[in-house]
């Protein structure tokens, strides 16, 4: 009977941290919080490339951004969306494709250490909407993002500060899940920023009249 | 004895599949088509078939553009069609929904940039055809219940709907960056969905049915032979 106490208590000891992580995994499931992480891929922009070296800085609330939607009824979190790094994967492939060269930087303060820098550019999330069929009562998943793009010479001095909105929708009858229609509204949200941002960014007046100055245009 | 049972079975389950073929095939069609030009494709040419999404309050399905597409190329007399998200994203970012042209002057505008005008060459592409619509779903009405027992379970009662599809497609030359006519299809079909026991689905094939007669107009109009 001892025995059989000591081999439970051994048999405790040696299972104890399994058994804490599998009833932390069955009570992390059985949480309404539902994750999403955005994934997509986005196509190179076919615009003229400008002369120029940008430097550009993604700091960590951008490059971390993720948006909790609470539940109106009973005020707890419903949908965490994790949309950061698909942001910077969507920079990634503007950026180069509008400038000649990109050098990305950890701060605006490691430009010193670029002396071809033309200009710094650092995005930034201002706002960001969820529209989900079952609040909205209509047929389709939205995103509606609201960015606060910067640009600056490499001294500091602002070149540009400017707000640029993008809006996407993915039907519900084409997408089930709230998964997949919330991840297609993004990346349509995410296109439509980059196809705005690579077709209007010469056309900014503040952009348009250094570039004017600086014998770019 | 056996054989007696099925010779009375036979005549019973010829009528009911003959009441379900004429129930699901409620469908009314009517394709109409306005033509501004001539319009003739070669074998080496190309089209591309795109979905208007600009709209708030609907958006032409992927699925559907896809469908008219696989449609056009089939048969002898299919043409080339280069797939919607292919040609969206080599073309990327002028056909996206807030970049897009919305009309002919708008193409004109598009086709003076060189190297827009370079990728629309270099696809080989003869026409634009841009699809519009969507189906909505009315009148629904009845209910069915379903109830499962220690015994069994099964379903009783009676729904039907209207499906109700309008789609255009304007169709835009590339050579003379105007548009060379239009052509649109409405079509509706009454659904239903008997259950005894098990539901005996009778779907009014209304989008499916849009979707062919579409395109075959579509490719007899491209092809000059309408």
């Amino acid at each position: 009977m001892i025995g059989s106490k000591l081999d439970l208590k051994q048999l405790f000891s040696r299972f104890r941290i399994p058994a804490l992580i599998f009833l932390c995994f069955v009570f992390a499931s059985c949480s309404s919080v539902n994750t999403i992480t955005i994934q997509g891929s986005y196509p190179s922009p076919l615009v003229s490339q400008l002369p120029l070296t940008l430097g550009v800085v993604y700091d960590n609330i951008f490059s971390d951004y993720s948006f909790t939607e609470v539940d109106e009824y009973s005020g707890e979190d419903q949908y965490v969306i994790n949309s950061g790094a698909s942001q910077v994967a969507l920079f990634n492939t503007i950026l180069p494709a509008v400038f000649n060269e990109v050098v990305y930087l950890n701060n605006a303060d490691d430009a010193v250490n670029y002396p071809d820098l033309d200009m710094i550019f650092k995005p930034a999330i201002e706002e960001f909407q969820i529209g989900l069929p079952q609040k909205t009562r209509l047929d389709v998943y939205e995103i509606w993002v609201k960015y606060n793009m910067s640009l600056t010479a490499p001294n500091g001095n602002t070149i540009a500060d400017w707000v640029m909105t993008a809006y996407g929708k993915a039907p519900q009858s084409t997408f089930g899940s709230v998964d997949d229609g919330v991840n297609e509204a993004a990346i349509e949200a995410f296109r439509d920023l980059a196809a705005t941002f690579s077709l209007g960014l010469t056309s900014i007046p503040e952009v348009n009249n250094w570039l004017q100055m600086n014998n770019v245009l | 004895m056996k054989h007696n049972k099925l010779l009375v079975k036979a005549p019973l389950l010829a009528c009911l599949a003959c009441f379900l073929m004429i129930l699901s095939a409620c469908t009314t069609t009517e394709i109409d088509q306005f033509r501004q030009s001539d319009t003739e494709i070669n074998s080496d040419e190309s089209i591309v078939i795109l979905g208007r999404r600009q709209g708030t309050s609907h958006e032409t399905e992927l699925d559907f553009v896809e469908c008219v597409g696989d449609v056009v190329a089939s048969g002898s007399d299919g043409i080339n069609v280069i797939p919607e998200t292919t040609f969206l994203d080599e073309m990327f970012p002028f056909f996206e929904p807030r970049t897009a042209p919305m009309r002919t002057d708008h193409l004109e505008q598009l086709m003076s940039q060189e190297i827009a005008a370079q990728k629309i060459a270099e696809f080989g592409v003869e026409y634009i055809v841009w699809l519009d619509g969507l189906t909505q779903r009315s009148g629904e009405s009845g209910s069915i219940s379903c109830a499962v027992g220690p015994g069994g379970g099964g379903c009783f009662g009676f729904g039907t709907w209207t499906d109700d599809s309008n789609f255009e497609a304007e169709i835009w030359d590339m050579d003379t960056l105007t548009s060379a006519g239009a052509i649109s299809a409405d079509a509706n079909g009454q659904s239903y969905l008997p259950a005894i026991i098990l539901p005996i689905p009778l779907i009014a094939r209304v989008e499916s049915n849009v979707c062919s007669g579409m395109g075959q107009q579509l490719k007899s109009f491209l092809n000059g032979s309408v």
